[in-house]
């Protein structure tokens, strides 16, 4: 009896090696644990076996049932994933057909170039304000020490509303408005758009600038230097040079402008830079005491430094574009390449 | 301002190469833009900033040359051989209009042209050369900075001078042959009888010299600044002169130049040298301004040495007095723009350099930022619709109005009220928009002259209405526009440009988690809107926007082919208000839900949200959502009628519900939208 279950394993475990298909596997299953199966055949016998023996005998029975269909299932499984292999074969796709989604808009390169500018100074802890575009001729001139009939206001060709009332010319008209409601210390910058009364090849009427200010007690313009080349190199990469050199903005005393090594020529000279191998970037200087004065702060308590920037400009550097009229032309085919 | 190389180094000893002057120029605060090179010269073309005037002349950039090689400055000395008689009479009638004025005669001259070196000199520096009287005057301008005019002496009525407003003489007639309209207070110069020159811009045709000329009267003057500047605006006319004037001239070198082209005259065109007439009504102030060597060391972030400090402003002509951390500072004549001892620190700053001040990072104190949820709700605004598919563009503020009548816009419409700007560009450009969308139905326009598909464009920015205050109410708005082409490829979904719009502005409000939205018919949303295809946009009942595709006639009057979709949100902070305060979150549900489907067939003017108001109109709480998965006309569904599919999904917060529980509510859903709607089921 123990000789017959024995040969019984050996025979299942012969013929499903030598099985060729899944349906072979289920053919040995019937035969063997099907109802009327080799091995259910046995299970039959059970009742002419002496009582004492019963146990022993039919728990070997179930061994064996079970030894039988573990061989049969790990056989079955070799089947099946080869079959599930051959019918994935079949079922080609053309990966080179287009992807199915909504395609993304894009954010114009001024926003861009704004929001990164933005996220730098607000890392260094400092807040965005906002001013009128259409701006009373006191904020945009008279308080940031241009008085009227004075050759400074040549420097910025203006937009007139009325006799006091302009577009204004920059964004440094946010200084004294924010002076005026706040007390130092003071860490500000102020983004939007700006107007000139110049349209040509290199010059467009609306442009963007960013103002920042900071004022507080011993702010030194070595921290003007400072905090405007950490942005730089921020912005423009680590290897580039920056440059200070002395300019003149009514309502900065001393006052800078500052230039980076050209990023088209790395300094060496090309036409983007008119071959100085510098590109102006950045107007900057200590705030003029007079503008403390307009806005009724101490000038001697307080010291503090202003800077300012075209966006464009930034932009076209950062980007390598090289005409200043696509910004406000709005092409698509310019606007989907940011 | 240009400056030549040669002319220079009469002042100074350059002991450096043009080139490396050049960069040292720039780098005290003298932009040196272009050197170029012209015969055995270099001419420098240097941007003088408004501050600087003294600069304005090749002596004063020589003084500034010395200060910073290090290196001895000449000053030019004149001697007049002989004088003879007595200067001519002037009289000065404004003397707050003019500060100064000195003159002399020279007699005998013979015009004739300059000498080869002084037309060169005069041409190097961007002026022609005329003859040797005109051109010394010129040289003068060029090198000390002081405008100067000849008269014809024999054209002078009584052989005087006298500095007066025009009054009632509103015209005159200047060396350009123009004739300029005057007002009453523009200052002029006068003989006897008439005007004969515009105080500080331009001499007169009546007296110019002319080869002809035998007697000249040579004026150099100190004219108020503002009053140049104002005269100089008003007669749309800049000279050398004004350019000098309106920036202010040394006082006190009126005489030096007078003396020198009086010598300088009399060498190349002979004539005799009258005396000096110098009418000195308001005599040049010293300015004393106290400086704390301290305050400079701490506003540079440097420690200024005192006898850099000395040496450095002694370079420049200033005067120092007194010792200690404290001293007494006095600028030369020529510097009108140092008043204060800040205007000295930057003297010093400059001179020190700029390029050797450290960089060094402020120190400060935390203090709290204030919130600005305008600007966060603007960025959110532009994430959302640039995932929507929508680019953004930035367009100009000013406006055609003209446009607002291709808009259909009512005489009465708040978009009327305009900023004018007083000097526009161009006719087209001269208010500022009340309206963005103008802009963008031209962006689509030129898009597609371009040849450009499926334009998805979106813009935020400032609008402005006048309210008759001085300054204008300005409001950030919102628009998109969706052109998505008459013909667009088959794989994108078949609904109207519409909806693709309408999805952009849902998805905006899903991410701000604002709910009650609503999207109302009104056939008088806009003029410049189809009547059947539009309707405001509401939340929270209040009208925020509307949305609608531009009616045939307003797109065929801005050149598009093809409807457009069109969406204006009137005022960002309006939506800013309905965005909740907080969220609070909602326990999950328990129990599973049961979902069951319906298809109408309604007559075509139901509209998919009455379907919704029916099923929700019924007492029940266990109908948790009402959605719409098609809409479909055609065969064979009656023409004036369409089949509208919803799935609606139910679910009890407090047991498992059964089909039996579902089925009864669907049923009575369905007998509802039967009698209220006469709607047919599809089967």
């Amino acid at each position: 009896m123990l000789n017959d279950l024995h040969s019984i394993k050996e025979a299942v475990r012969e013929e499903a090696e030598k099985a060729s298909s899944l349906q072979d596997i289920q053919d040995l299953r019937v035969r063997y644990l099907g109802k009327k199966g080799l091995l259910t055949s046995r299970l039959k016998d059970l009742g002419s076996i002496p009582k004492e023996q019963r146990p022993a005998f039919g728990s070997l029975l179930n061994e064996t049932k079970k030894h039988i269909e573990g061989l049969l299932e790990k056989q079955e499984g070799l089947f099946k994933s080869s079959e599930l292999n051959r019918s994935l074969q079949t079922q080609q796709i053309d990966i080179t057909v287009p992807g199915c989604f909504t395609p993304w808009g894009h954010l114009h390169p001024i926003t861009r170039v704004l929001d990164e500018i933005v996220g730098i100074f607000i890392s260094l802890g400092f807040t965005v304000e906002e001013g009128p575009e259409v701006e009373l001729d006191f904020y945009n001139f008279e308080a940031l020490n241009f008085p009227k009939d004075h050759p400074a206001r040549d420097m910025q060709d203006t937009f007139f509303v009325s006799d006091d009332v302009v577009l204004r010319t920059h964004t440094s008209s946010v200084q004294v408005r924010t002076m005026e409601k706040n007390t130092p210390p003071l860490r500000v910058i102020a983004p939007g758009k700006v107007y000139r009364c110049d349209a040509d090849v290199t010059h467009i009427p609306m442009f963007h600038q960013l103002e920042g200010f900071m004022v507080d007690k011993n702010i030194r313009m070595s921290d003007l230097k400072g905090v405007l080349q950490l942005f730089i190199l921020r912005v423009f990469g680590s290897r580039t040079s920056v440059r200070f050199r002395p300019s003149f903005f009514p309502f900065t005393e001393p006052s800078a402008e500052i230039d980076i090594s050209c990023v088209i020529c790395k300094g060496t000279g090309c036409n983007v830079c008119k071959g100085t191998g510098w590109l102006e970037i950045l107007g900057a200087g200590m705030i003029n005491p007079r503008v403390y004065e307009m806005a009724g702060y101490d000038p001697d308590r307080y010291t503090g430094f202003a800077f300012g920037m075209g966006i464009e400009r930034v932009a076209m550097l950062k980007y390598g574009i090289d005409d200043i009229r696509l910004f406000p032309d709005n092409d698509n085919r310019f606007l989907k390449q940011f | 301002m240009k400056a030549s190389y040669n002319w220079l180094k009469d002042f100074v000893d350059i002991n450096v190469s043009p080139k490396e002057l050049a960069h040292l120029l720039t780098m005290a605060g003298f932009e040196v833009e272009a050197v170029e090179a012209i015969d055995d010269d270099a001419v420098f073309d240097i941007g003088i900033t408004p501050n600087r005037p003294d600069c304005l002349s090749i002596r004063g950039i020589a003084r500034e040359i010395s200060a910073i090689l290090g290196t001895h400055f000449k000053d030019i000395s004149v001697n007049i051989d002989k004088e003879q008689g007595k200067g001519p009479d002037v009289v000065i009638e404004n003397p707050e209009l003019c500060h100064r004025y000195s003159a002399r005669t020279v007699s005998g001259v013979k015009p004739g042209p300059s000498p080869e070196w002084l037309s060169r000199r005069l041409e190097s520096c961007g002026i022609r050369s005329t003859n040797n009287i005109v051109d010394v005057t010129n040289y003068l301008l060029l090198e000390i900075g002081q405008p100067m005019h000849a008269f014809d002496l024999d054209r002078l009525e009584g052989g005087k001078i006298i500095v007066r407003e025009a009054g009632e003489c509103d015209s005159f007639k200047t060396l350009d042959n123009e004739e300029r309209k005057l007002s009453k207070d523009v200052l002029l110069i006068w003989d006897a009888n008439k005007p004969v020159a515009v105080a500080g811009v331009m001499g007169g045709q009546n007296t110019e010299v002319s080869s002809g000329t035998v007697n000249i009267l040579l004026e150099s003057a100190y004219f108020n600044p503002s009053s140049v500047r104002k005269t100089s605006r008003l007669l749309n006319l800049s000279s050398e002169s004004s350019y000098r004037f309106e920036r202010g001239v040394d006082l006190q070198a009126v005489s030096i130049a007078l003396d020198r082209a009086a010598q300088m005259i009399s060498e190349l065109a002979g004539g005799r040298i009258s005396g000096i007439t110098d009418v000195y009504p308001r005599p040049y102030q010293q300015r004393i301004i106290s400086v704390s060597l301290d305050r400079v060391s701490s506003v540079i972030g440097i420690d200024i040495d005192e006898s850099f400090f000395v040496k450095t402003l002694l370079n420049i002509g200033f005067y120092i007095k007194g010792d200690g951390k404290v001293r007494a500072v006095t600028p030369p004549s020529y510097r009108n723009d140092v008043e204060r001892e800040i205007d000295i620190i930057e003297e010093i700053a400059r001179l020190y350099g700029y390029d050797k001040i450290p960089a060094t990072l402020p120190v400060m104190q935390m203090s709290p930022a204030p919130e600005h949820k305008t600007q966060a709700l603007v960025k959110t605004l532009k994430d959302s619709m640039v995932s929507s598919g929508f680019s953004e563009v930035i367009n100009f503020s000013f406006m055609n109005p003209d446009s607002l009548d291709k808009l259909n816009l009512p005489p009465g419409d708040s978009r009327r009220n305009f900023i004018h700007i007083r000097n526009p560009l161009r006719k087209e450009d001269s208010t500022m928009r009340t309206t963005l969308v103008p802009a963008l139905f031209n962006n689509v326009s030129m898009n597609l002259n371009r040849g450009e598909k499926m334009l998805a464009f979106f813009e935020i920015s400032n609008v402005f209405i006048s309210t008759g205050q001085k300054l204008p109410e300005e409001t950030i708005q919102m628009a998109a526009v969706y052109h998505k082409g008459p013909v667009s490829s088959l794989w994108q979904a078949k609904h109207d440009g519409f909806y693709d719009l309408k999805g952009a502005l849902e998805n905006i409000f899903a991410t701000l988690n604002i709910s009650n939205v609503s999207f109302i018919k009104d056939t008088s949303v806009a003029p410049y809107l189809h009547p059947g295809k539009s309707g405001n946009i509401l939340i929270n009942n209040e009208k925020v926007g509307h949305i609608g595709i531009l009616h045939p006639v307003v797109s065929e009057s801005f050149d598009i082919k093809g409807d457009v979709a069109v969406t204006e949100i009137y005022d960002v902070a309006s939506i800013l208000k309905a965005v909740p305060l907080k969220t609070t979150y909602v326990s999950l549900p328990k129990y599973p839900y049961i979902e069951r489907d319906v298809a109408l067939i309604v007559n075509d003017e139901i509209t998919v949200s009455s379907v919704k108001q029916v099923i929700l109109s019924i007492q029940s709480d266990i109908i948790e959502a009402v959605n719409l998965f098609d809409i479909y006309k055609g065969k064979p569904i009656p023409k004036d009628k369409k089949s509208l599919a919803f799935s609606i999904r139910y679910r009890s917060a407090s047991k498992t519900l059964t089909d039996n529980e579902v089925d009864e509510l669907h049923s009575e859903i369905i007998r509802k939208l039967q009698i209220n709607l006469h709607a047919e089921l599809r089967s």
